[in-house]
């Protein structure tokens, strides 16, 4: 009833968790039931090991959070050694999340991957972390560099590529185009928004970096806008996200056009919710004689 | 239907059976040091999980579950 393909990958579900929110993946399987949840995107993994940026990088603000963690991970080396092999035994399926600051970068951290004997199904390439002072953002807002690296990263794998856009562009579509273009499996949408917080009686910025990535409910009616923009220009299946706290927040991201969807800031709240979303959407389809989930996306009017 | 705020006891209770290996990888997200930064800068970190559980209470309104 909820299973979902993406190529030639079937999920069990359409409900994942989001890069970033749910550790590698392995932190949670005493607490999860991981087979209620369509796949894992593990925290993006550069090539060498980062502790992120200075303190403060989460604010937590009204309805959402702001964070600049900094793509703080453990590099490519480690975790193919320490937690890939964890990871190859939960019981759902998993995505690694790439990022980097060069083309080479990225290359390289999909090489090492490839290079072992890891279960996962694909690669989410974070081409839209607000972070990180050199990289992210600038493959993110620019629709020919993110043809050039997806066309390369392509060639050096038959797993799924996704690649995960960034809200804070003009023309979202065009970039979704670009990385069809380049041979992407899928796109997922929407990372955080920019944004910034500050003290009103003392003046101080409430993140080291001045800046962070907005995510959870906040966002959502951007996230629904910039879906439902990818979905009307590219054939590619969208992973929607962007506030998502409710089964009926999962229905409009699949309503405007969206084929999976990622639950992330409320991970924070409680990791289990996840799984009880994927309770409350199969009662949601027997309630409203829904027999398949991909019947609703882009169902709309 | 306006639910009722949880305290900031019963939020914390709602996270007790959060793994060990679940609070340390939130720790690293946190702090740049993960849990030893956490340990050298007590003040800190009780402010930060003050805001964190106020923030709970407050998102909780959001999450219809």
């Amino acid at each position: 009833m909820l299973k979902v393909k993406i190529k030639d990958i079937e999920f069990s579900s359409p409900i994942i968790a989001a890069s970033g929110t749910f550790g590698y993946g392995d932190e949670v399987s005493k607490l999860v039931d991981l087979s209620k949840i369509g796949c894992v995107i593990t925290k993006s993994i550069t090539y060498e090991n980062r502790d992120g940026n200075d303190h403060p990088r989460i604010h937590e603000s009204s309805s959402g959070m702001l964070n600049s963690i900094g793509l703080a991970n453990v590099g490519v080396v480690n975790f193919c050694k320490e937690k890939l092999p964890k990871l190859n035994n939960i019981k759902t399926k998993f995505i690694i999340s790439i990022a980097g600051s060069t083309f080479e970068e990225y290359q390289s951290v999909l090489k090492t991957i490839e290079s072992t004997n890891g279960e996962h199904v694909g690669y989410e390439i974070n081409v839209s972390c607000p972070n990180v002072k050199a990289g992210g953002m600038e493959f993110g807002i620019n629709h020919e560099m993110i043809f050039d690296l997806v066309s390369e990263l392509r060639k050096l794998t038959n797993k799924l590529l996704i690649v995960k856009l960034s809200p804070n562009v003009t023309d979202i579509e065009k970039i979704a185009a670009s990385s069809e273009r380049a041979g992407a499996d899928a796109i997922s949408a929407i990372n955080t928004l920019q944004g910034l917080a500050i003290d009103s009686k003392s003046g101080d910025f409430l993140l080291s970096t001045k800046f962070g990535g907005l995510s959870g409910p906040a966002i959502k009616p951007v996230a629904l806008a910039k879906v439902f923009k990818v979905y009307n220009n590219v054939k590619i299946p969208i992973i929607g996200m962007g506030g998502i706290s409710s089964v009926s927040d999962i229905v409009e991201f699949l309503r405007v056009g969206s084929t999976m969807v990622q639950i992330g800031t409320v991970n924070y709240r409680d990791p289990s919710l996840i799984s009880k979303l994927y309770d409350q959407m199969l009662n949601f389809m027997n309630e409203n004689n829904i027999n398949k989930i991909t019947d609703l996306t882009g169902d709309y009017k | 239907m306006t639910k009722v705020t949880k305290s900031k006891i019963e939020v914390i209770w709602s996270m007790r059976k959060w793994p060990k290996e679940y609070i340390k990888w939130r720790l690293v997200t946190a702090y740049p040091n993960g849990w030893k930064f956490a340990l050298s800068h007590p003040i800190i970190f009780v402010k930060d999980l003050w805001k964190f559980l106020t923030w709970c209470q407050m998102i909780d309104n959001d999450i219809e579950i």
